[in-house]
C-alpha cells in the first residue's frame, strides 16, 4: 500500500507547529507527470551499470509501498519532531 | 509505581503524547508482555506464533552521551516490510563497484563480501530479527538505554 498521509509535528522552546496533516496521495499527480522523465534516467542508469532494469524498479517501488506504518519520534531538551506515515 | 511509567503518565496527562503513544511506551518498559503479544490462541486453543509487522528502537540519552541539555529520546518504528525492500537495493549496486565497496568495507574493519550476499540470505536475517531483542544500559551513573526489539 502506498503512503497517503504523512503527519509531521515540530515544536521547540520557543515555537511549536499544528500537526500538519499532508496529503501523500497528491503527490502522484505530479509523479505521474514525471513519471516518463523519472523512468527513462533509471533505465539509463541501470543500462550503463549492467543493472537489471526490472529489479531496480521493483526494489524502488517495493520500498515506496512499505513506508505506511513507519512512526518517528525525536525529542530533546528543547526541541520535538514527531513523523508518522500512514 | 516506578520513575519511567510516572513520567509517561505525566507526559499523557500533560497532552505532550497521545494514549497510543503512552500505551507503546508502557508496554515497552515490560519486555515480557510484548513478547507474549506474538502469541495468539486459534479456535481449538492451540497457540500460534504471529509475525513482528514492525522493528522498534527506542533510545534514551542523557546529557553525557550527547552533549546536549537534558535527556533526549529516540524512538522509531520501522515496518518490517520496510527491511525486506531495504535490502533489495542492494541489487543496484552495479557489479563492478562490489571490489571497490568491499576494499572500502575492509578498511573500516567490516570484513563483508558484497557479492555473496544474496537476497534470499538477507530475508532469512531478517526473519530472525523477530526473535531479536537488544537491551542496553548505560553505567552506573549514566542513564542511556537503547532497546531495539520487534513487535
Amino acid at each position: 500500500m502506498t503512503p497517503n498521509i504523512a503527519i509531521v509535528q515540530v515544536e521547540s522552546a520557543h515555537w511549536r507547529t499544528p500537526r500538519l496533516w499532508l496529503p501523500l496521495f497528491l503527490l502522484w499527480i505530479p509523479a505521474l507527470v514525471l513519471a516518463p522523465l523519472v523512468l527513462f534516467i533509471v533505465l539509463l542508469y541501470c543500462v550503463a551499470a549492467r543493472v537489471n532494469a526490472w529489479r531496480a524498479i521493483a526494489a524502488l517501488w517495493g520500498i515506496v509501498c512499505a513506508l505506511p506504518g513507519t512512526n518517528v519520534h525525536v525529542e530533546t531538551h528543547d526541541a520535538r519532531v514527531r513523523v508518522r506515515i500512514l | 509505581m516506578n520513575v519511567n511509567r510516572h513520567q509517561i503518565l505525566e507526559m499523557l496527562a500533560a497532552g505532550k503524547i497521545t494514549t497510543d503513544e503512552a500505551e507503546r511506551l508502557l508496554a515497552a518498559l515490560e519486555p515480557e508482555p510484548a513478547a507474549a503479544e506474538f502469541t495468539g490462541r486459534t479456535s481449538n486453543g492451540a497457540t500460534v506464533k504471529t509475525r513482528a509487522r514492525y522493528l522498534r528502537v527506542l533510545v534514551e540519552a542523557d546529557e553525557s552521551m550527547t552533549g546536549m541539555k537534558g535527556q533526549t529520546t529516540v524512538n522509531v518504528r520501522v515496518p518490517m516490510q520496510l527491511l525486506r525492500a531495504g535490502v533489495r537495493l542492494a541489487s543496484l549496486i552495479p557489479a563492478q563497484a562490489h571490489q571497490h565497496l568491499d576494499e572500502a568495507l575492509n578498511r573500516h574493519g567490516v570484513p563483508l563480501t558484497l557479492s555473496q550476499i544474496k537476497p534470499e540470505n538477507l530475508e532469512e536475517l531478517i526473519d530472525h530479527l523477530e526473535d531479536l531483542t537488544v537491551d542496553v544500559d548505560g553505567k552506573e551513573g549514566n542513564a542511556t538505554k537503547v532497546r531495539v526489539f520487534c513487535e
